[in-house]
């Protein structure tokens, strides 16, 4: 199988204590996987681990075969990775159109904010406003917009729907489910797991930082011990 | 006699320096996240530098691009040799370290300049008389020389590529990472940036007053506190901020009395901190 993301036997955490256990876990191009699992179970850490924020780590990370494990954060994310964090995901000083343009890496800037324009015509609309006068929304937006602008391979998507009013969750799952569609691979990690697993490939549940169980989605939201354990209860 | 207007005048001209020093504080503490406590004699080392520019070249204006280009050389030499080592540290750590910078950079004037106080050659000029107050033309021209030197930064700040990763990483330093911003980059702009803007002030203070090696680190506390009633990281609050501070002090020195006239910006630090602690400006508490 050739993985646009690939990691290996990932160990480490904030201080002494691992907070990832050895954690295998394979992404296909234009692939969405999520991820799934219990508060504190490691879900942010994992991401943090693929972007290079962990203070402490061991094991490897490739990037379409190449080695990022030693890369910088900055040098990851201009190799093709895209963010969106949990919290704190826009510039909140900066314009709209600031937000997009501060971006490195990007080839032909201009049209590709015009690009983020035309995918999110909400935020066109408001393109001199500061990001903190934004909506949730709007701002979710504006951080797939920020992710989006070195058309990056890889996206990691760190619970986007959590800050969301409901009536936005469906129309976040849709705009996700497009992205995949772009050709970018797509690391969804979603407490709503049923619903994430609804638009998605393949997922895997994390517990006390290594993968518990893995599989494509309908095997998983067919399972009945997954459905147990993790999933909650169905809507 | 001086009227008032004539106070508030010199107000200004002494705010608008205060205001740039603590601009150079607002940016080093929105972006390194810590007080940099060398601003000071930065700004001293600024003035003898374009002293000595303005002797070798005969010119004021060559001068103060000496004092500017000195600051932004020893900005960019104390990042590389002591503040780069630091990044990850407390901020307690950054600001003693920045004590011992500015420690040093005193020290090495004192020996390379004397202690004596040495003044810039200035023309005598005639006072303009408006309205009855006295303008003196040399204050209109370091009215000028700030202001130009405020629409430069704010430009960098607002126009340019590394201005605005430079308000990224003051915004939030990890996601400027994650959007493929160099910290290392942003930090050497920053430095240049803040030590041009401190070179420039110390320059404007020489001109005004008089050179001499403790004349920046007198200034500190003035900067410190124009830059926390201005909200710190608030480059425009800083500005407003140092104005108020120097009108305030020029104003009140005849109640109060020239030696006491430093200690409005104790007085005013501490009534800030107390009471309004984000500052005038400041939206969050905490850098911004
Ligand atoms: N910045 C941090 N410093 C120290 N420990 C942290 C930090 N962030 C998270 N943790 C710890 O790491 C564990 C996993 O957290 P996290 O990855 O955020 O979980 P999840 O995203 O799955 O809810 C938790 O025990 C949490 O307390
Ligand atoms: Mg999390």
């Amino acid at each position: 199988m050739s993985s646009i993301l690939s990691i290996r036997n990932l160990r480490g955490g904030y201080s002494e204590v691992d907070i990832l256990n050895g954690l295998d876990l394979d992404l296909a191009p234009a692939e969405i996987l999520v991820v799934a699992g219990t508060n504190g179970a490691g879900k942010s850490t994992l991401a943090k681990a693929v972007l290079g924020l962990l203070p402490r780590l061991s094991g490897t990370v490739s990037l379409a075969g190449d080695d990022i494990t030693r890369l910088p954060v900055e040098a990851r994310a201009r190799a093709g990775i895209g963010y969106v964090p949990q919290v704190s995901n826009v510039f909140p000083s900066l314009s709209i159109t600031e937000n997009l343009a501060v971006v490195e890496g990007v080839t032909g800037q201009k049209a590709r904010i015009e690009e983020m324009f035309v995918l999110f015509p909400a935020l066109a609309a408001r393109r001199r406003s500061r990001a903190g006068s934004l909506s949730g929304g709007e701002r979710q937006q504006l951080a797939f917009a920020r992710a989006l602008m070195t058309r990056p391979r890889v996206v990691v998507l760190d619970e986007p729907t959590a800050a969301l009013s409901p009536a936005l969750v469906e129309e976040s799952f849709a705009r996700i489910a497009s992205l995949a569609a772009t050709g970018a691979a797509v690391l969804l990690i979603e407490q709503r797991a049923r619903q994430a697993l609804a638009i998605a490939h393949r997922g895997a549940i994390l517990d006390g930082g290594r993968v518990a169980m893995s599989g494509s989605a309908e095997t998983l939201l067919a399972d009945d011990r997954a459905a147990a354990l993790y999933l909650g209860q169905q809507h | 006699m001086i009227s008032f207007a004539e106070l508030a005048l010199n107000g200004i001209v002494s705010g608008l320096v205060i205001g740039l020093a603590a601009l150079a504080v607002t940016l080093v503490f929105g972006i390194a996240r810590f007080a940099n406590a060398a601003t000071g004699d930065v700004m001293t080392l600024g003035a003898y530098a374009a002293l000595s520019g303005a002797g070798l070249t005969g010119s004021l204006v060559l001068g103060g691009l000496f004092g500017a280009a000195a600051g932004a050389v020893v900005g960019l030499i104390g990042y590389w040799l002591v503040f780069r080592k630091l990044g990850g540290r407390s901020s307690v750590a950054a600001l003693l370290a920045s004590i011992g910078v500015a420690f040093m950079i005193r020290a090495v004037m004192g020996v390379a300049f004397g202690h004596g106080q040495k003044v810039f050659p200035m023309p005598m000029v005639r006072p303009w008389r408006i309205l009855d107050i006295r303008v003196h033309p040399n204050d209109v021209n370091l009215c000028a020389v700030v202001l130009v030197t405020l629409a430069i930064v704010f430009a960098i700040l607002h126009l340019t590529p590394i201005g605005r990763q430079m308000r990224a990483v003051a915004d939030d330093p990890s996601l400027a990472r994650v959007s493929g911003i160099s910290p290392q980059k942003v930090m050497m702009a920053l430095w240049a940036l803040a030590g041009a803007v401190s070179g420039v002030a110390g320059t404007v203070v020489g001109i005004k007053t008089v050179v001499s090696p403790e004349m920046g680190w007198e200034l500190l506390l003035p900067a410190f506190a124009a830059a926390i009633l201005g909200g710190i990281g608030h480059a425009g609050g800083a500005i407003v901020a140092g104005i108020a501070l120097g009108i305030v002090q020029e104003v009140a020195t005849p109640f109060v009395g020239f030696t006491y006239k430093i200690a409005l910006s104790f007085v005013v630090l501490l009534a800030v901190l107390l009471v309004r602690p984000k500052g005038l400006f400041g939206t969050v508490a905490g850098a911004r």
